[in-house]
């Protein structure tokens, strides 16, 4: 196998990896949650919390960010450890 | 086409970064790019400034969730007029692809324009490719720090004005600018212009070719679009090679040489630090800044020029081409329909909204008259420009009356207003316990403005 070894692949090219399809993916939640619901109708209990629009969109972009991003650190925490075991068992 | 093996091609996928200097280019295609780069980046940063109807022409006002577009004004509901767009926007790059190759990633794409701004201004502050390679590798010395810095103090300048102008484009950028010189700026105003600012300071001043390498999911699926057909930018082997350096005036045929005298120019030139005489690869965003490179040494060698060129591989193989095939068709009438159908719904969208809520607390009573009563909230949307008085009307039901708490119904431009409708009717025209009934909505100062809404109208039922 030519492949590399997952240590020999930068960790710039793995967080890029991580945070770059997470981001897009994060832009295109957002746009589709926030035409669906307008953030005053999700504060609950009518609880008298001040809120900026842009600060709820804001703030529901980085969930969906960080919820894409352990998305994506999955994947690639699976593929490099899958591609260890496969490099042991080729070595044996 | 050829390709020239490297040594460990996975490996060297993962090697070191190596900064590529890409030489200045004159010619035909980069003069076209530079238009292209002119109107792009001026359309990018006028756009915000332009005015409409009193109004910042192109909007996307998140805090009031509301999209305006010149004229129209498209409200969360209309979701689906922008998914459409964005398809739209789809499938024009598939439609393009296939018949101009990579003609967007060379010509149109943000991250090509920007790249090439700060390279302009890279040339500008450092000098050319040998003064700039000369620079990197120079010890640090006091000239040097100074060029740097003011190459980084005039790239992040450039990359505020940026991300200032994108926030624009989501609050209204004259309150922008105001609250900007009143230091009065909102901390995610500032993150997101500050955002906005690095990425592009980032992608632009040093990721440049890698975005393209290692971020972009365009630069990998492209290939699939193409066929025989598509425009590509190659070299021709079997006139160039073999390739060699000569004098002027060198006999070819006696010297056993091509047309190439391998001066490197065009791997010099390009932006992805690639040999287009290897062959056609995915790294090429086919700028087309090796063909203006070559063509300027065929003048001084008096050679014909196009060794290296816009071409098909049918055209290079002296196959017969064709511009109208099925796979260009396709996407054509695709692109053709959903244009169309987008166009047609968007002239026939009434920018008027009816919402009927029953009241959910009784089901009916009984009036002294001995009617049945239902009581309605209903919820006007008036998405037009302008205010308008509406005439409300419903039937289903014979002899059905409608009564209003509030007769006079004017909604403001862009506002919601709710009133209470209580529908009377005799038991003994109901067909059965649950008779569905209709509301009409019509604006009184424009015939189009009209629309209707289903609801139930219950009463205790025939016995």
């Amino acid at each position: 196998m030519n492949a590399p070894l997952p240590e020999e692949i930068p960790r710039i090219q793995k967080a890029i990896s991580v945070l770059w399809p997470s981001f897009a993916t994060a832009i295109v939640a957002t746009g589709l949650f926030f035409s669906a619901f307008n953030p005053r109708d999700l504060i609950p209990f009518n609880l008298d919390i001040d809120i900026s629009p842009l600060a709820a969109y804001s703030i529901g972009f980085f969930i969906f960010w960080l919820l894409a991003i352990v998305s994506s650190y999955g994947t690639l925490y699976f593929t490099i450890s899958n591609c260890r075991f496969l490099k042991r068992q080729q070595g044996n | 086409m050829q390709a020239q093996p490297t040594e460990n091609p996975d490996k060297a996928l993962y090697a070191a970064h190596q900064k590529i200097y890409p030489r200045e280019v004159e010619g035909h295609f980069t003069r076209l790019r530079l238009l292209s780069f002119i109107a792009l980046l001026g359309f990018y940063y006028a756009m915000p400034l332009v005015q409409w109807e009193g109004r910042q022409a192109l909007l996307f006002d998140l805090p009031a969730r509301k999209f305006y577009i010149f004229g129209l004004t498209l409200w969360p509901q209309d979701f689906i007029y922008l998914a459409a767009l964005l398809i739209l926007a789809g499938l024009s790059l598939f439609f393009f692809t296939a018949l101009l190759g990579r003609v967007w990633c060379g010509y149109a794409c943000p991250q090509t324009v920007w790249t090439e701004v700060y390279l302009w201004m890279e040339r500008k502050i450092e000098g050319n490719r040998g003064k700039r390679m000369k620079l990197d590798k120079a010890p640090n010395s006091a000239a040097k720090i100074r060029t740097k810095a003011i190459k980084h103090t005039v790239w992040i300048a450039f990359s505020l004005w940026t991300g200032f102008t994108f926030v624009g484009y989501f609050t209204p950028i004259d309150e922008l600018g105001t609250k900007l010189f009143t230091g009065n700026l909102g901390p995610w105003e500032t993150f997101w212009i500050l955002f906005y600012s690095f990425a592009t300071y980032g992608n632009a001043g040093f990721m440049r070719e890698q975005v393209c390498l290692y971020m972009c999911p365009y630069a990998r699926f492209q290939s699939a679009m193409f066929d025989s057909d598509t425009l590509i930018v190659a070299y021709q082997p079997e006139r160039g090679e073999p390739r060699g350096s000569r004098r002027r005036g060198t006999d070819l045929k006696q010297a056993g040489l091509g047309e190439c005298i391998d001066c490197n120019v065009c791997v010099q030139v390009c932006p992805t630090g690639i040999d287009i005489r290897d062959g056609l690869q995915y790294e090429c965003i086919a700028c087309s800044a090796c063909i203006d490179g070559c063509d300027a040494i065929m003048d001084k060698m008096n050679y014909p020029r196009g060794l290296i060129g816009y071409t098909t591989e049918n055209a290079a193989l002296g196959n017969p081409q064709h511009i109208l095939r099925p796979r260009v068709m396709v996407y054509a009438a695709i692109l053709l329909l959903l244009c169309g159908s987008l166009v047609t719904h968007m002239l026939q969208r009434i920018p008027l909204e009816l919402d009927v809520i029953r009241d959910r607390n009784t089901l009916y009573r009984e009036t002294r008259d001995g009617l049945i009563e239902n009581v309605y909230t209903l919820k006007i949307l008036n998405m037009d420009s302008k205010p308008h008085r509406y005439i409300l009307s419903a039937d289903g039901i014979d002899g059905l009356k409608l009564v209003l708490d509030d007769a006079d119904i004017k909604v403001d431009a862009g506002t919601v207003q709710q009133y209470i409708a209580r529908i009377q009717a005799d038991e003994f025209n109901m067909e059965s316990r649950s008779v569905s009934i209709r509301f009409h909505l019509q604006a009184d100062d424009a015939n189009h403005l009209s629309t209707t809404e289903e609801a139930r109208f219950v009463g205790p039922g025939k016995n």
